[in-house]
């Protein structure tokens, strides 16, 4: 069922046993998985099925940490959230991201990679990827075109992706929860407060609020949060009626070690003997490519060097020339451009292809010599890398999120590192050289004015066993308050070396497993 | 000429290997003159870029600064490298490098120390 919030009494109550807020990836995967329960489920989305300036313009935020992507066109406040206009790129963590990692200061989850693997395979179906294989092995044997570099897999082993079509959840799935029989959703339903009781043990309800005025409460018997990192964050803080540090926040831990994945191209890989070198297996023709490999550093090496996870994609390029980090090559207006072109149904060239780089679509030549390397690295879990609420408020009276991303020496020292043994592994091998860009040759503490993240928003309320360490515990329930619960990267205690959007689906299903023994 | 270790070990024995390292420096020597000044990278990154990488590395060290000095300094290395009576070939030699580390970086180019100093001979030669 739904219903436009807009067209409720104000006043209105809202029950049901289980309360979603956001419709996005995460909220809406656990949402399907209770279309049939005997339970009900209160889907609340802020905004409606089409994208609406004046709702992004809620996500609209005060930058004051490193430069980043204004952030009313990094995530999108509408049904589907932001596989609205996501790439689709998915894989899995690695098992040492889960760990304990003594050279990465505040790392480790309160769970294994193991425990997720069910739930990863779960999630495959959903975002319409392949089988769950991301054993590179599996690939080769299907396309004998695809051959890893043969370097040292000790060393250096080839990450596999697999692509989504991309799924927009907002239209693959508008239709399954709208008609689901336990499934209420509610559009335009912007919470502007979690309600603690009296002892700040409990949520007792949500207050929703419209544009113009109106106001509506909805009760339930268990929430979770699923609005995304910066939104959760901005939700809890300013819900201080009672609790007045924000809900959840005793420990001053809501809204710190905010995490993106450093998205920036930082060297060139020029192959020795291109015309017998098969570069397949790491290439990706957009839309056609399945699979594809990304070159990665082995636990063991990460471990050696101290080091962070992360990746280096192969873009065909020449030298030289210049390239863009991911904030660089898809600035907002060209995001909204594309959206318009998919739901216009796709007439003409995408707007993305026409603004390419000349490198990305003339360089077809079949033994290409030149790769631009493109980082993709987790960030470091840092507490002072947060976001709290502005002074200013938006439109609906909530304060605006205040955002500060920060990094430290050791996200620029683990990517310096990584190409420095890509480089002598490829020359040890013979396949090729490696050069580092510019602003990896100066000191670990300055960024270059292109430092791009890939709007992958992680951390805020962190996972941990101990409250003192973290918002939420390993089923997600944020500490001290019973039937609360997060959803999303935004329970995230380190970012690993894959986009997040894989790992939450998963982690949402888990949610959604657990959340059906508590209430049943 | 080609050598294993227990062979080299056997002629060690019996005190023939001074007459062998001599001559295979000799040949050395003159097998791979030709090898030092053209660096594999040249094929790879063309002549501009490898003179520009050959002169930075000079400007960054000044001792070796001259054709002598650079090739003293890539036979220093080869002979320091065990076994060091093999016959290597440069290409084999750059690689040795690069697995045991011997890495610079010039230019922002991830190199082994004998082809940033070929780079440094091709600079001092064209």
């Amino acid at each position: 069922m739904h219903t436009d919030a807009r067209t409720l009494e104000n006043g209105s109550v809202i029950q049901g046993d289980l309360c979603i807020v956001g419709a996005g990836a995460a909220g809406i995967s656990i949402a399907r998985e209770w279309a049939n329960s005997p339970l009900s489920v209160v889907l609340l989305e802020g905004g409606g099925f089409d994208l609406e300036p004046a709702m992004q313009d809620l996500y609209r935020g005060e930058i004051v940490g490193q430069p980043y992507f204004p952030l009313e066109a990094a995530r999108l406040h509408f049904f589907g959230g932001t596989t609205g206009h996501w790439a689709g790129y998915c894989s899995t963590y690695d098992p040492i991201d889960f760990e304990t990692r003594p050279w990465v200061p505040h790392s480790g989850w309160p769970i294994r990679r193991e425990e997720l693997d069910p739930f990863y395979a779960r999630a495959q179906p959903i975002l319409d990827l392949g089988p769950y294989e991301y054993d590179a092995e599996y690939w080769v044997k299907r396309d004998k075109e695809l051959e890893p570099f043969p370097l040292d897999r000790n060393k250096v082993w080839p990450k596999m992706w697999q692509f989504s079509p991309p799924t927009r959840f907002g239209t693959k799935y508008r239709d399954a929860i709208v008609n689901a029989r336990s499934v209420h959703l509610y559009t335009h339903a912007n919470v502007c407060e979690v309600e603690a009781n009296e002892a700040q043990s409990a949520v007792d309800g949500l207050r929703v609020r419209m544009f113009d005025g109106k106001e509506h409460r909805v009760k339930a018997r268990c929430y979770v949060l699923a609005c995304c990192s910066m939104q959760n964050a901005r939700l809890l803080l300013a819900s201080n009626r009672r609790a007045t540090a924000g809900i959840g926040n005793a420990h001053d831990l809501v809204g710190r070690y905010f995490m993106e994945h450093l998205e920036i191209p930082s060297g060139e890989l020029v192959l020795a003997k291109p015309q017998s070198t098969k570069t397949k297996m790491y290439e990706i023709d957009y839309g056609v490519t399945k699979a594809r490999a990304e070159l990665a550093l082995t636990a063991q090496v990460q471990k050696e060097h101290g080091i962070l996870n992360g990746t280096a994609s192969l873009e065909r390029g020449v030298l030289g020339e210049q390239v863009q980090s991911t904030f660089q090559f898809l600035p907002p207006e060209l995001l909204k451009a594309t959206m318009a072109w998919e739901k216009g149904g796709k007439v003409g060239p995408s707007p993305l292809s026409i603004s390419l780089p000349p490198a990305a679509t003339a360089v077809q030549q079949a033994a290409p010599r030149v790769f631009h390397l493109m980082t993709r690295q987790e960030q470091a879990p840092n507490p002072n890398s947060r976001v709290t609420l502005s002074t200013e408020k938006d439109a609906m009276g909530m304060p605006r999120v205040k955002f500060d991303w920060q990094l430290t020496e050791l996200d620029k020292r683990s990517i310096r590192t990584y190409y420095k043994l890509l480089g002598q592994e490829m020359g040890r091998t013979g396949l090729g050289r490696v050069q580092l860009r510019d602003w990896l040759l100066s000191d670990d503490r300055t960024w270059p004015s292109f430092i791009s993240g890939g709007w992958h928003h992680m951390g805020t309320t962190r996972m941990h066993a101990d409250p003192k360490q973290g918002v939420v515990d390993a089923n997600c329930r944020v500490h001290g308050i019973g039937n609360l619960y997060v959803a999303g990267a935004a329970v995230y205690p380190t970012a690993g070396a894959a986009n997040p959007t894989l790992t939450l689906v998963a982690l949402s299903l888990r949610l959604s497993d657990y959340l059906r023994t508590k209430l049943t | 000429m080609t050598l294993d270790r227990r062979r080299f070990l056997q002629l060690a024995a019996t005190g023939m290997v001074a007459g062998l390292t001599t001559s295979a420096c000799a040949q050395d020597t003159s097998e791979h003159a030709r090898e030092l000044n053209k660096p594999a990278l040249l094929e790879m990154l063309g002549p501009e870029r490898t003179r520009e990488i050959g002169t930075q590395y000079r400007a960054a060290m000044p001792s070796e600064n001259t054709a002598a000095a650079l090739r003293d300094a890539i036979s220093t290395s080869r002979h320091r490298q065990f076994p060091w009576i093999l016959h290597k070939s440069i290409e084999e030699q750059v690689r040795d490098d690069f697995a045991a580390g011997r890495t610079v970086v010039v230019s922002g180019w991830i190199l082994s120390e004998t082809e940033a100093r070929q780079c440094a001979l091709y600079s001092l030669s064209v």
